[in-house]
């Protein structure tokens, strides 16, 4: 830890240099009862918060931790068909390679992330932990059969990603934990993949509808489908009914069933960015187009 | 010199990063930040100003309404409806109503947050259905602005005639300057030789004299004891015309109470929510023509939104409902315009200047006609373009610089119109066969824009600019037009050098500070080059010739023979010039009619889009623009206008929408929700520079500013159109109004196909 | 005190870890040419590298560069020393206002220290973080081509 070099009205600044530090840091915060934020790429909390002075914001008696040097949590470990990424590795990095060429689901979803400069201080932690269900990241990660790893100074534990949001903007995680890893299931090489984000323009842009997908076909039988959707309701959605209706089947999809599944998986709203009415619509549309994608 | 693409001069310290915009400016000693506080309320009465008594306000200087008279508590522009500090009345949101200023910049925002309003609300009138409706009457006896008729001819009775006439009804947004520099100023009053009070301003802005007449006004100063002096300025687009006069006067306040120079640097949001944007438009355009695509008359009612003041909204409209009839010879013209007043705030100048509202609505309505006809867009288009020789709706008579045709002709063959249409309405085919959802179209639109100001504006104006001699047989050029990144500065420098003969070089230009420089009328208008551009031509060429005249007498360079006259006349060797407008037929004001504009720009735009037809999204694939700017004094910086405002109307059409809560105040005042395109939502051009001289321009050249910014809307528009015409059937026009939100096209797929 | 690495120098310098990078280099470190368009990671205009990647330094906190290399606009080039990228910008148009500029021109020279020749869709996509409101980028995007051909 390198001491608390700045003093804000009374805002702290502490820097871990290691996981351990930082989840020991965390827990001693959490029982201390003090208010503090874990800062990593910052793209989301330096703009929400607006933490940073000449803000109005920089509340008294908060702590920033700083966990943006802490190796562990760029460290990834590829391990034949799963990968853990560390909760710090960033957009930029999936672009590249060797990941890109293992996941290229990831490495195009990360492509329409923000723009380079988020790409290259955003992580997946930051985007997982943000609780967005406008996230792409997360988005991306659903199909792919994510565990997140969280560590405290209890230990660690696992979650599906799948079941790690509660409910709009609230998770499985808590206080005292971070998110160290995501675990992920490396596709078969012959999957079919897909990412579309429909968004309010082509970079820069926050989801109107994302859709994230990994499919499988042996001997023209679905083995495998899984799906994320962003933006299309209170949670990022894995179409459980999409699923339902795909898996064991052949690609010739009957699409009235279709819609009808899709929209019992979504329950988009009016925001200012778009409107449920358009996103219901767009929702159906990219997996109708996903399936057609499947027959080509 | 004319022609060349000489490199910018004020490039090197941009690219390398020592260009001082006013924020770089280095704090000066006791500098306090400046900060605002704003009307919550779009429509209400202010009853009290309290401050928070636990909050400690020793180091804190507040103004308000009462530190002033009502006399002077104006912002001094065509009307003085505007006050610097609402009193009483609040008339739209954000309004300002109390200044703070503080050393520290946290406390100053705390500082804001401890002002409480007591304010007794009143229902706002947030559009111009209700403005017009009179739901409430917030502004004179009606609500109405401003008014204008132009009349030539009877269309109405013509219409009777007429085989085909057919009426639309378009409408356009609101639309944010979003220059990426936000408003800013310096304020600093000090004492002069004399004892008396000076007040200097430095700031981002356009117009340095509007600044000027504002701080007299307010202050009751004399010329010469208030000084405007412009900082490298980060864009404007016209959102710097008028408005730097409010935060002056602002800074000016703060700075005069609290006897210390203020800094005022508008954050993104309060930038977006509280300055003038593009007026709204509704325009109900009808067109009477032959079966053969004649064009025999046609009537346009346009509605403007003018916000909560008049401000410059009498221009705005005014330049609308000259453009309204567009680039077409019509025998009949019947133009009505109404601006109408709202509680939102101040709509003002933007690139366009009105004309790009009712261009939208023309061109999208010669649209709907050849659909009507069963013409293509562009053949209708060239049946009907002005040529020289025709009449516009206020009875001028084209006769000179009249590059309509030449645009059109050079846009149709680098797109290969024809050819190029087949081609697509055979990819779509296969598209549709190969059970893809997107589809391509081909859009176009042929515009025209006045150069300068609307009728007698500049002989009234009285333009001037000087040409100083300057040791070293150098030139230095005083002028109040300000560079905001179009190039001012390089191209004043070309004219010159080429009119005078004196080496580029050697030709220097005053930053454009009002205490320095004569009063060259605003930086407005597309006026810049044309008129200003044509003065210091001859301002350079005067002294020029002094010098010439000095060398012939006793010989020696120009150098040695200029500083020999500086000594020998003691010191000054300058030429002060005023605009004289060429000779043309007077404009009458009451009636409309004459020459609205010395020339006109023009110009031709094609578009090529892919649409999604799932998703409505649009990307523009190329545009290709032809325009006809007059003679071309720096081809690279004039493609670089006509780039550059076509994206901003790329923008408006398909991404750009201000989106207002039903209570007056903005939903989305902020970069990440208010779109404008990037690198890769921006299109790859193609920039054609149709050179058709002017002969009262320098070296031929017209005005490029305002005009790219009129035609890309409803170029793109058409090529949409194009696009889903495989797909649905409509009569009139499928998408009469802006913007081209996928969630807008979508709604309005739908409402067809029920 | 921070210890900041700016433009290869090692610095000192008397600003809180929570300020933005971005201030710390406006104010205490007198490093204007970083602009402030936004303030919320979306314009650009505040673009300097981070270890040689495009961050904006609006998002960043000065606590969180320490031990790193920082990279401004100052640190590309001179008055006398143009780079390829900047003469390039000048000499076709890719500026004008310029309050981008600088926030481009970093954007840009990442991209040219992993690229040799970038396609039109490569510069693109690395300037799509950086608004530039005045040009329509095709000058931009033809500024930055032609820099990768001097590099060369
Ligand atoms: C201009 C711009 C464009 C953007 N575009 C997109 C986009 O296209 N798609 C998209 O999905 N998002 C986008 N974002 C949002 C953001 O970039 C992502 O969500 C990013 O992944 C956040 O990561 P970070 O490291 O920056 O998070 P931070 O801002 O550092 O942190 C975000 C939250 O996560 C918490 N946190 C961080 N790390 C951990 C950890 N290891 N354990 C527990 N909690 C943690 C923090 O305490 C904080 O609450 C954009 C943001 C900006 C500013
Ligand atoms: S100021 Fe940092 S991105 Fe706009
Ligand atoms: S040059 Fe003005 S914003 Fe890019």
């Amino acid at each position: 830890m390198t001491g608390v070099a700045g003093i804000l009205d009374g805002v702290r600044f502490e820097r871990a240099r290691s996981l351990d530090e930082a989840v020991s840091r965390v827990g001693a915060l959490v029982s201390s009862g003090e208010p503090f934020h874990v800062l990593a790429g910052g793209t989301d909390l330096v703009v929400e918060s607006h933490l940073a002075p000449p803000s109005p914001v920089a509340r008294p008696g908060r702590t920033i931790l700083d966990i943006s040097s802490v190796p562990e949590l760029s460290k990834i470990e590829d391990r034949g068909d799963r990968i853990r990424f560390g909760g710090g590795v960033t957009y930029l990095t999936l672009r590249r390679e060797p990941w890109a060429s293992r996941i290229p689901l990831l490495a195009r979803m990360a492509r329409d992330v923000g723009a380079i400069q988020i790409q290259a201080r955003g992580t997946l932690a930051g985007n997982i932990a943000t609780a967005s269900p406008a996230a792409d990241g997360v988005c991306g990660l659903f199909p792919l059969d994510t565990l997140v790893g969280l560590r405290s100074a209890s230990g660690e534990r696992a979650v599906p990603l799948t079941e790690y949001f509660t409910g709009y903007k609230k998770t499985q995680r808590r206080p005292d934990e971070l998110i160290a890893w995501v675990d992920v299931r490396v596709p078969a090489r012959d999957a079919k993949w897909a990412w579309r984000k429909v968004g309010t323009r082509l970079a820069q842009a926050i989801s109107k509808v994302a859709l994230a997908a990994v499919i499988e076909i042996d001997k023209g039988i679905i083995q495998y489908a899984r799906f994320g959707m962003a933006s299309v309701a209170p949670v990022t959605v894995s179409l459980p009914s999409v699923r339902a209706l795909l898996e064991g089947r052949g690609v010739d999809v009957d699409l009235a069933a279709l819609d009808a599944a899709v929209d019992r998986d979504v329950a988009p709203i009016d925001d200012v960015r778009s409107t449920g009415d358009y996103r219901r619509h767009v929702a159906r549309a990219v997996v109708r187009e996903l399936t057609r994608s499947l027959t080509t | 010199m004319i022609g060349q693409n000489v490199p910018r001069t004020d490039g090197v310290p941009k690219v390398i990063g020592t260009a001082r915009y006013i924020d770089d400016v280095p704090p000066l000693p006791g500098e306090l930040w400046g900060v605002t506080v704003r009307s919550p309320v779009a429509r209400g009465v202010l009853q009290r100003i309290e401050l928070d008594p636990s909050f400690d306000w020793t180091d804190v200087t507040v103004v308000t309404a009462d530190d002033m008279d009502d006399e002077h508590n104006v912002v001094a522009l065509i009307e003085y409806d505007q006050p610097v500090l609402a009193k009483k009345q609040l008339r739209h949101m954000y309004e300002p109503i109390a200044l703070i200023a503080c050393a520290d910049r946290d406390k100053a925002e705390r500082a804001r947050a401890a002002v409480k309003l007591h304010i007794d609300k009143q229902e706002p009138v947030l559009s111009i259905e209700d403005s017009l409706a009179a739901k409430h009457v917030v502004w004179g006896e009606d609500n109405v602005l401003k008014k204008y008729e132009i009349k030539q001819g009877d269309a109405e009775a013509a219409f009777q005639s007429c085989e085909l006439v057919l009426t639309g009804t378009y409408r356009v947004h609101h639309q944010e300057q979003l220059y990426i520099e936000p408003q800013g100023v310096i304020a600093r009053w000090f004492a002069g030789q004399d004892g008396q009070e000076n007040l200097k301003i430095l700031g981002s802005l356009q117009c340095p004299y509007y600044v000027h007449k504002a701080l007299k006004k307010t202050f009751d100063l004399p010329d010469d004891r208030a000084h405007v002096e412009q900082t490298v300025t980060g864009g404007g687009f016209g959102g710097k015309e008028e408005y730097p006069s409010v935060v002056a006067l602002h800074a000016a306040l703060l700075a005069k109470k609290s006897g210390k120079p203020v800094r005022m640097i508008y954050g993104r949001k309060e930038d977006i929510e509280a300055t003038t944007k593009r007026h709204p438009a509704i325009c109900t355009v009808t067109i009477g023509c032959k079966n053969d695509g004649t064009f025999v008359a046609v009537k346009v009612d346009c509605l403007m939104d003018g916000g909560a003041y008049v401000t410059l909204t009498p221009v705005v409209l005014s330049r609308g409902a000259l453009h309204a009839c567009g680039a077409y010879r019509f025998q009949h013209h019947h133009v009505l315009a109404k601006a109408l007043a709202t509680s939102t705030p101040p709509n003002g100048a933007f690139r366009g200047f009105g004309a790009p509202q009712t261009i939208w609505a023309i061109e999208r309505h010669v649209d709907a006609v050849a659909r009507a006809l069963g013409r293509d867009p562009h053949d209708l288009r060239d049946q009907n373009l002005f040529n020289e020789g025709d009449t516009t709706c206020t009875g001028q008579v084209l006769s000179v610089s009249v590059g309509g045709r030449a645009c059109l002709d050079a846009a149709t063959k680098a797109v290969d119109w024809k050819a190029r249409r087949a081609n697509i309405d055979r990819f779509n085919e296969k598209l549709a066969r190969d059970g893809k959802r997107v589809r391509r179209g081909i859009g176009i639109s042929t515009f025209m824009h006045g150069a300068g100001f609307t009728g007698s504006g500049e002989r009234r104006l009285k333009g001037k600019v000087a040409v100083d001699l300057t040791p070293g047989g150098r030139l230095n050029i005083r002028s109040a037009s300000t560079d905001i990144g179009q190039g001012t500065e390089t191209v004043f420098r070309q004219i010159a050098a080429s009119v005078s003969g004196v080496p580029f070089e050697h030709i220097d230009l005053e930053v454009p500070n009002t205490t320095k420089v004569p009063d060259s009328g605003p930086t407005v208008a597309s006026r810049t080059v044309m008129v200003v551009g044509s003065i210091v031509g001859k301002a350079a060429l005067e002294v020029a010739e002094r010098v010439r005249a000095e060398m012939k007498d006793s010989g020696g360079t120009f150098a040695e023979a200029g500083d020999r006259l500086l000594k020998r006349v003691g010191g000054t060797v300058s030429s002060l010039q005023q605009y004289e407008p060429p000779v043309t037929r007077q404009f009458d004001e009451a009636t409309y009619t004459g020459d609205a504009y010395p020339c006109f720009s023009w110009a031709c735009d094609v578009a090529e889009v892919e649409v999604d037809l799932d998703t409505y999204e649009t990307r523009v694939l190329k545009l290709w623009s032809a325009s006809d700017v007059g003679r071309v004094i720096n081809p690279i910086l004039c493609a670089g206008q006509v780039e550059g405002g076509t994206l901003q109307a790329i923008g408006w059409a398909l991404y750009e929408d201000v989106v207002w809560r039903p209570d007056g105040s903005i939903a989305n005042a902020r970069m990440t929700n208010y779109i404008v395109p990037t690198a890769v939502d921006a299109p790859p051009f193609e920039t054609i520079l149709v050179e058709i001289p002017f002969p009262a321009g320098p070296g031929g050249a017209k005005g490029v500013g305002e005009l790219p910014m009129d035609g890309g809307a409803p170029a793109i528009a058409s090529a949409v159109e194009h696009a889903l015409s495989h797909e649905l059937k409509w009569q009139g026009s499928l998408l009469p109004d802006l913007p081209l939100l996928p969630e807008k096209i979508f709604n309005r797929v739908r409402q067809l196909e029920s | 005190m921070l210890e900041l690495d700016i433009n290869g120098k090692k610095q000192q310098v008397d600003a809180s870890p929570l300020a933005r990078l971005l201030d710390v280099l406006r104010g205490p470190c007198g490093l204007t040419g970083t602009k402030e368009g936004c303030g919320e990671g979306e314009c650009g205009s505040c673009t300097v590298l981070l270890d040689g990647e495009p961050v904006n330094a609006c998002l960043v906190l000065a606590g969180q560069v320490e031990g790193r290399a920082v990279l401004t606009i100052e640190g590309v080039g001179s008055p006398e020393h143009l780079t390829p990228l900047q003469r390039c910008f000048i000499d076709d148009g890719g500026a004008q206002c310029g309050i981008c500029t600088p926030g481009m021109i970093v954007s840009a020279e990442a991209l040219l220290r992993s690229h040799r020749a970038p396609t039109d869709e490569q510069i693109r996509d690395a300037i799509a973080g950086n608004i530039c409101r005045c040009t329509g980028y095709q000058r931009i995007v033809d500024a930055i081509r032609h820099a990768a051909e001097l590099r060369k």
